[in-house]
């Protein structure tokens, strides 16, 4: 907190908290909407007028989730393929981002360019294609069929995001720690990275997400009911004319609490990445 | 080793550095550094191409071609512009344009002020940032099309809970879905919210490494937390916005799933947008030649926009430094 | 110290690496692509053994939707029954995605990336012109005699085909039905209503009692569905879309005016809600089986739906369901369009013996009964349709032979683009914006360029 806030300026703390209020609510309330249904009965997920609060309160959708469809299953395929794409993107992606944002390459800003191109692209143009590749490899209906894809079209977007961060850092230390005698991997890990910890975070939380909620390859990749992710599996709930909204949310809500328990973990790393770059020298 | 920073070495909106060490041994000191860095990039390079560069350029080359889908894969034949010509010449695909930008205007800039506002927020938070920041996360996370069934669950007619709502405060009940107008904002309403958390989020890690040196020395200057705000905070934001824009924008062009799943690109094709448009032509129609070229262009005109974004934020950050 | 020259060596080393990595990987690509099949076994080899469909064997895979929500799976069930008669096939099934959509996007990327995986897939009616155009579904008329073909209903095969060949065989069969409330006509005094006319009337009284929040609701969002709906009106009143020979549209006739019109004076006279331009089923069921509204137009699972307690439903006991009423002057019964599914064939399939010995099992008269009395499917063999088990199941089985059947005009590959000329006028008919007569030639425009030229 900065020392002026602490002046007691009476109006900026009613201020802050009635604004948290207010992005409270704003976030909260669709939520509300989603994990009553998903607590319903399943005749009264659709009775008119809407039930406010669940009466009476169930778990039917939840164990229909999971008996009916193989949702544990789909869980595990979503978990194994986004931790390996996550981990590969920033192993990958912090040293193409510390070489863009640092070092004297030339025709470093095309290839930045070329890699925004390729993040743009609209997937369903490439789907067809890659398909047919994945196929003459023969690496249909497994996890590198996916993990290598994501990693591949989720690199740009993390290599864009890393190098700002590492852009930011300043020169000083990295220079100090090179008279010292430190090769550059030693530098990255030691001195630049921990300053940078918050677009770690921000770049690894935003590639997890973008691997769970990936839907059109996981489609045409991973037909087979053993691969498929939680996107896809949640495609099936239902029947040709009838949406099974209390499953479709009790899976939702089920799916969604892993990355709420990622971020409260590493909100620890954002802190003390604030601490320790305000204490300098 | 310095005690208190300075403000940092200059550099441009690339990073070359204009440091007083690579300054005095230019050449060989460049080219070493020039070198490493290739290495370093050489292993996420090798990963993207080797898994992007094929499936693009048989898309490009399907958009050039006259396309039949067989049995056995696509036969390509000819060299075309035809697929080019009949695009540019439909009604549905200048109106797909049309929407798509306004689209992305309209959500980009009201995602951007929320969440920088949000950002803000956030960061004055002492007790609590945590929670808040799991919350936010949670929309963010949500499967785009489980995020599209939730509003269409909200947005039903018959056991909706807006309708409802808007029935017991006299708004009657409102077809949403079905008229243009309001499908359209029912459509941003839903990005807005489950965006939005990812622009606070970008923005917020941006708030978070500015110095607090800054605002010690905006302290001492006297200045207001307004003034502060504007000469301080901004400034220092602008590349984090511009960052948190530029992919706002990349992933508004794309817009597929939510209209996919809300609206069908209904009533009619009045919430089609450009990535919508080249689904159903490919999958559809089986007119291959025709979407791979609104892909194409559309992918085409991101990235013209984005350069020249790019461009003119150079510019600006290189007068300003 | 490394020169220049071999600093540029070995950037170009990486360089030449990477060329290479994507023209092995091209060359793989396009091999596969541009080399023949070499699945699809010659026909007269194959055609000889699957014709008697008794010597197969082995593994395949059969690619399906969900049918019914509820357990057991008539799927599985199917695949059970069938593994017994023969077990040297073993059936694997894949679960495809429930919205038609999706499924047909899927499987166009599967197969013509030249999967030969799955064998057989469970596809919507009308997907054999676009299907067999596109070289991605087999022709089973080379597999299977005509006197396999005329065990079905009529029409049913007529849909499956496409340039002479016929691509599906007619699985299981829908169509549409209307749904009314017997304890609220009864209320009101009125009789079933026999024609649209008076459904119309019988629906603005009912809600104008105050019985109902809505009177009549149907599918009028701006999809397939509406189509469907559309089809029956059209049918009723005496008119087509296309004419024969399927390239030139028939629709901007009296009839095509007269269907529209009265799809618009439904929402005019308040007998439909104007929410209905955003109903699919879904919405349509809901609002009936929550006691909201007293007639249905809607598909067979109308009937199982209504009549379970926790789907939800409130009119349980309450529900009568008919053939469609017709036009006042025009034939009776309305027109009921043709819904369901057909088992078609991968052309890259290994092992068409096995697929073709699975598809005549599902529909020989034992699958077929198994569908209709354990799951209450309409039975596309005539003589099951027929049968007095098959009839006393439900209702709605029970009048299955009553009704006048019309297929949308799918015999044409660019269907897809006429059905959607149909539907986006209509819809933007009906939520006011154009005038019939204006929405109806709009569509017939659309559809002559569609059956003539290929485009966006």
């Amino acid at each position: 907190m900065r020392n002026r806030s602490r002046r007691g300026w009476r109006r900026v703390f009613n201020g802050v908290n009635l604004a948290t209020l207010l992005v409270f609510l704003f976030i909260v309330t669709p939520l509300y909407w989603m994990i009553t249904a998903a607590f319903k009965t399943p005749s009264n997920v659709e009775v008119s007028p809407p039930q406010y609060f669940p009466h009476p309160l169930s778990v039917a959708n939840f164990t229909d989730a999971f008996s009916h469809y193989s949702f544990g299953r789909y869980i595990v395929n979503s978990a194994v393929v986004a931790v390996v794409s996550t981990a590969l993107v920033l192993v990958l992606g912090t040293l193409a981002g510390y070489a863009m944002g640092r070092l004297p390459m030339r025709g470093r800003f095309t290839v930045l360019v070329l890699l925004l191109m390729i993040s743009v692209f609209p997937e369903i143009a490439v789907v067809v294609p890659l398909y047919a590749l994945l196929r003459d490899i023969g690496w249909l209906n497994s996890y590198q069929a996916l993990i290598i894809p994501y990693t591949a079209f989720f690199l740009p977007f993390a290599i864009w995001i890393l190098r700002n961060y590492f852009m930011a850092v300043p020169r000083e230390m990295e220079e100090s720690a090179r008279i010292d005698g430190a090769s550059p991997l030693r530098t990255i890990w030691s001195v630049v990275l921990p300053q940078t910890l918050p677009g770690l975070f921000t770049a690894g939380v935003f590639t997890f997400t973008a691997c769970w909620t990936e839907f059109l390859m996981a489609l045409s990749f991973n037909v087979s009911e053993s691969y498929r992710t939680i996107p896809v599996g949640v495609a099936l709930f239902g029947g040709q004319f009838i949406t099974s909204y209390g499953d479709i949310f009790a899976a939702s809500v089920v799916a969604v609490v892993p990355i709420a328990v990622l971020v409260f973990i590493f909100r620890r790393n954002v802190v003390s990445g604030l601490t320790a770059g305000a204490v300098k020298g | 080793m310095s005690t208190s920073p300075v403000a940092p070495a200059p550099v441009d909106a690339i990073g070359r550095s204009a440091s007083p060490r690579a300054k005095r041994h230019p050449d060989a000191f460049r080219r070493q550094q020039a070198r490493l860095g290739w290495a370093l990039s050489a292993p996420a390079l090798v990963v993207v191409a080797g898994v992007t560069i094929f499936p693009i350029a048989y898309a490009i080359a399907m958009s050039l071609s006259n396309v039949t889908a067989t049995g056995n894969g696509f036969s390509l034949s000819g060299l075309t512009g035809s697929n080019y010509s009949i695009m540019v010449q439909a009604p549905q695909w200048r109106y797909a344009l049309f929407f798509t930008i306004l689209y992305t205007v309209i959500t980009v800039a009201v995602e951007v002020a929320l969440g920088t506002g949000i950002a803000l927020v956030l960061e004055r938070l002492a007790a609590g940032r945590g929670w808040m920041m799991a919350l936010l996360l949670v929309p963010w996370s949500m499967i785009t099309v489980i995020n599209a069934e939730l509003w269409l669950y909200i947005y039903n007619p018959v056991y909706g809970v807006l309708d409802n709502i808007f029935s017991h405060i006299g708004l009657g009940t409102p077809v949403i879905l079905g008229t243009r107008v309001p499908a359209i904002a029912a459509l941003m309403v839903a990005d807005v919210w489950k965006t939005t958390p990812f622009v606070a989020i970008i923005v917020l890690a941006g708030l978070v490494m500015i110095p607090r040196d800054y605002y010690e020395a905006a302290e001492v200057d006297g200045a207001t937390g307004w003034q502060a705000f504007w000469k301080v905070t901004l400034p220092q934001l602008r590349p984090t916005i511009a960052l948190a824009v530029l992919f706002r924008v990349l992933q508004a062009f794309g817009l597929f799933d939510l209209p996919f799943v809300l609206t069908s690109g209904g009533p009619g094709y009045s919430t089609q947008p450009l990535a919508v448009l080249a689904y159903n032509a490919m999958f559809r129609d089986l007119d291959f030649g025709p979407g791979a070229a609104v892909a194409t262009s559309t992918a085409l005109l991101v990235v013209v926009g984005c350069v020249a974004f790019i461009k003119v934020f150079r510019a600006q950050a290189g007068t300003e430094a | 110290m490394k020169t220049a020259h071999q600093t540029g060596r070995r950037r170009r080393s990486m360089q030449a690496a990477v060329v290479c990595a994507v023209a092995a990987f091209a060359a793989a690509a396009c091999s596969s692509s541009s080399s023949p099949s070499t699945s699809a076994s010659a026909p007269g080899a194959s055609a000889t053994s699957s014709a008697s469909g008794n010597a197969a064997s082995g593994n395949i895979t059969w690619w399906a939707s969900p049918i019914t929500t509820t357990s057991p799976d008539p799927r599985v069930v199917l695949i059970n029954a069938f593994e017994k008669a023969y077990p040297k096939i073993h059936v694997t099934l894949q679960s495809a995605p429930t919205d038609t959509d999706t499924n047909r996007a899927s499987l166009i990327t599967t197969i013509s990336g030249g999967a030969s995986s799955p064998d057989v897939f469970m596809g919507d009616v009308i997907w054999p012109a676009q299907f067999g155009k596109a070289g991605l579904a087999s022709s089973l008329s080379q597999y299977l005699p005509s006197s396999y073909w005329s065990n079905f209903a009529p029409g049913l095969v007529q849909g499956a085909t496409y340039n002479g060949q016929v691509y599906g065989a007619p699985f299981f069969e829908d169509q549409g039905f209307l749904y009314y409330r017997k304890d609220l006509l009864a209320k009101e005094h009125l009789p079933v209503p026999t024609t649209w006319e008076q459904l119309e009337s019988d629906a603005v009284k009912i809600k104008n009692a105050g019985l109902t929040k809505y009177g009549y609701v149907w599918q009028g969002a701006s999809y397939e569905g509406l189509t469907c709906n559309f089809m029956e009106y059209l049918g009723s009143a005496g008119g087509t879309v296309l004419n024969s020979d399927m390239n030139k549209s028939v629709l901007d006739s009296a009839a095509g005016v007269k269907a529209a019109t009265f799809m618009r004076s439904l929402i005019t006279s308040g007998a439909t809600p104007a929410a209905v331009t955003t109903f699919q089923e879904g919405q349509a069921m809901s609002a009936f089986a929550t006691g909201q509204a007293a007639f249905l137009r809607n598909w067979d699972y109308g009937w199982s739906y209504s009549q379970t307690k926790s789907s939800p439903s409130s009119v349980v006991g309450d529900v009568g369901v008919m053939p469609l009423p017709s036009f006042q002057g025009q034939p009776s019964p309305g027109t009921s369009n043709i819904g369901g599914w057909n088992l078609y064939v991968n052309p890259h399939s290994k092992n068409t013996a096995a697929d073709i010995t699975f598809i005549k099992w599902m529909t020989s008269p034992a699958a077929q009964t198994i569908l209709a009395t354990q799951f209450s499917e309409i039975p596309t063999v005539t003589s099951v349709r027929n049968s007095a088990a098959v009839k006393a199941k439900n209702p709605v089985l029970a009048i299955v032979g009553q009704t006048r059947l019309i297929p949308r005009p799918a015999q044409t590959p660019q269907y897809a683009k006429v059905s959607q000329a149909i539907y986006t006028n209509i819809n933007s008919m009906l939520s006011g914006a154009t005038s019939p007569s204006a929405a109806v030639s709009a569509a017939a425009s659309q559809i002559n360029s569609a059956v003539k030229t290929s485009g966006l």
